[in-house]
């Protein structure tokens, strides 16, 4: 009986909890698509840890954290660079260019067939404080309004709109959230399911060493082909909308997204259109994303932010000032409100517009250097997009709901290791 | 047969409940070692909670006693009615679109007060 369950689960998709590091986050996504593996939103439901890309000695602890989440058994599988030391000492490691889902589903039936052990918790089995026997009635404090139960201090009050003073739960989200990009550290103050104060308490991932930085990255140095660039921005935007349909609980879509992001070729535009309307149809813009509001407007006007500044209705684009985007006719494609929606759709038009540059394009260089129009915004000589959008985080997402917090918060589209790059590359 | 069904369907319920008591039983007993403390919190991506996880809020019973008494009340009338309904006919169909019509005002209202949203 037990054999047999163990061989029933040993054949089960092994869920996954991957951890992306410096330079993993595309790799990462690229599993969704992959047979045989999960993954998943939460530790709790995996049995393989699964950590991409390189990790700071600053965030070991945080991976200890999430691999002693896992439920037993567990096993944990370290993808790419390993310097800066091993936050798991027992993950098996697989090297960079190689895909991992093998060594994942060998590591699941290993472990669900009993022929692997459970890997052993890394922190130690300590209390946040001594609370056995202290107070009262042995709870840990002076008491269940305000003393220190079993070792943590009862939530914060606040006012709420029927003039009571109730609970507001400080929450310290990531850098591991599976909502957010990774790296990303936030401190929320929620009440009820309003976000009612945020503060950006980290925000970085480990650089990689010697990685290929971005074209865009090389365009700030050199000139590069537009095509290229072009073709990069196209798939930067449908990445990024495979991501967000995947947080609004489209995962069909959010397939289509990606398999069309990793062959996305010039004069694909029509592909993206269509995706775009499928988008569309699927009511995202209706019912997903919060509305469009004056603050959240002029937040973004001045803040160069691509896309998002773009959607406002704002002609704020690097590729404006460059010769060669000139002779090939560009012109930026704007929206009006600058709500979420808007954003999703700036990025899908971009995509498409992007491709159809691309097909025209040719052997043409940009003439620029030193300031690039980036799939996320202006990118200069240690300045991202990233840097300017944290700012903003805080302003933009409190007197949000839950839900309405991250989709905004998705449609900044942070990405850290732009932000490494950048400083890395003018160190 | 007919006359042992319900015999039937409460040996079925019996052996259920017996199986999930063995089950739980059998977990119980095989739940490997206890958890450690890192192990035990609550996941929000990797840094420890800073607050205990009890929270007081608002269970707001007003609002939820006027939702359930329009859902509850336009059960209590269906029922009778899907029973007269097709001698009844269309007149039938009308008062009902009458009733709910009217019970959807208290939905209304209990929308405006804001009892669909948690804060």
């Amino acid at each position: 009986m037990s054999s047999l369950v163990r061989r029933l689960a040993a054949m089960s998709d092994a869920r996954v909890f991957a951890i992306a590091g410096g330079g993993g986050r595309w790799g990462v996504q690229d599993l969704r698509l992959a047979d045989g593996i999960e993954l998943v939103a939460s530790p709790r439901a995996a049995s393989v840890l699964l950590v991409a890309g390189a990790i700071g000695s600053r965030q070991h602890e945080a991976v200890r954290r999430v691999h002693d989440a896992l439920p037993h058994p567990r096993a944990t599988i370290r993808w790419g660079e390993a310097n800066g030391g091993q936050p798991v000492p027992d993950a098996e490691l697989v090297p960079a260019g190689s895909d991992p889902v093998p060594a994942i589903r060998a590591a699941h039936r290993a472990l669900m067939l009993g022929a692997r052990t459970s890997e052993a918790a890394l922190l130690p089995d300590e209390e946040p404080a001594a609370w056995r026997g202290v107070g009262p009635y042995g709870q840990g404090g002076s008491g269940m309004t305000g003393g220190t139960p079993y070792g943590r201090p009862m939530a914060e009050l606040g006012p709420d709109r029927d003039g009571l003073r109730l609970d507001v739960l400080p929450t310290r989200l990531g850098p591991f959230f599976a909502a957010m990009v990774h790296g990303l550290e936030l401190d929320l103050r929620v009440a009820g399911d309003v976000v009612v104060g945020a503060e950006v308490a980290a925000a970085a991932v480990a650089p990689t060493a010697g990685g290929a930085a971005s074209p865009f990255v090389r365009a700030l140095i050199e000139p590069m082909p537009i095509a290229d660039l072009e073709v990069a921005r196209a798939r930067d935007h449908l990445r990024w909308t495979a991501e967000a349909l995947r947080l609004h609980g489209l995962e069909a879509l959010s397939r289509r997204a990606l398999l069309l992001a990793r062959t996305a070729a010039p004069g694909q535009g029509p592909a993206v259109r269509a995706l775009g309307a499928a988008v569309a149809r699927a009511g995202v813009f209706r019912w997903a994303v919060p509305p469009a509001d004056e603050r959240r407007r002029d937040l973004l006007a001045h803040a160069s932010l691509g896309p998002s500044t773009r959607a406002c209705g704002f002609p704020v684009d690097e590729r404006l000032a460059d010769p060669a985007y000139q002779g090939l006719g560009f012109s930026p494609i704007l929206g009006v409100d600058g709500g979420v929606a808007a954003v999703w759709r700036a990025r899908l038009d971009e995509a498409a517009m992007s491709l159809d540059l691309a097909a025209r394009a040719g052997g043409a260089t940009t003439a620029v250097t030193g300031s690039v129009e980036g799939p996320r915004g202006r990118l200069s000589t240690g300045d991202a997009p990233a840097g300017r959008a944290l700012g903003l985080v805080p302003a933009l997402i409190e007197g949000l709901e839950w839900g309405d917090a991250l989709s905004t918060l998705a449609s900044l589209d942070i990405d850290l290791d732009e932000m490494a790059s950048v400083q890395l590359a003018f160190a | 047969m007919t006359d042992l069904g319900p015999l039937a369907i409460a040996s079925a319920v019996m052996v259920a409940a017996l199986l999930a008591v063995l089950g739980s039983w059998l977990s119980s007993a095989r739940r490997p070692a206890s958890r450690t403390a890192p192990e035990r919190v609550p996941f929000t991506g990797g840094r420890p909670p800073s607050v205990h996880a009890w929270s007081r809020y608002h269970a707001r019973y007003y609002p939820m006693a006027l939702l359930f008494l329009a859902f509850d009340m336009e059960m209590v009338f269906m029922y009778p009615w899907a029973v007269v309904f097709v001698s009844e006919g269309i007149v039938a169909m009308v008062e009902m679109g009458m009733f709910i019509a009217i019970l959807l005002l208290g939905v209304l209202y209990a929308w405006r007060e804001r009892a669909f949203t948690w804060t």
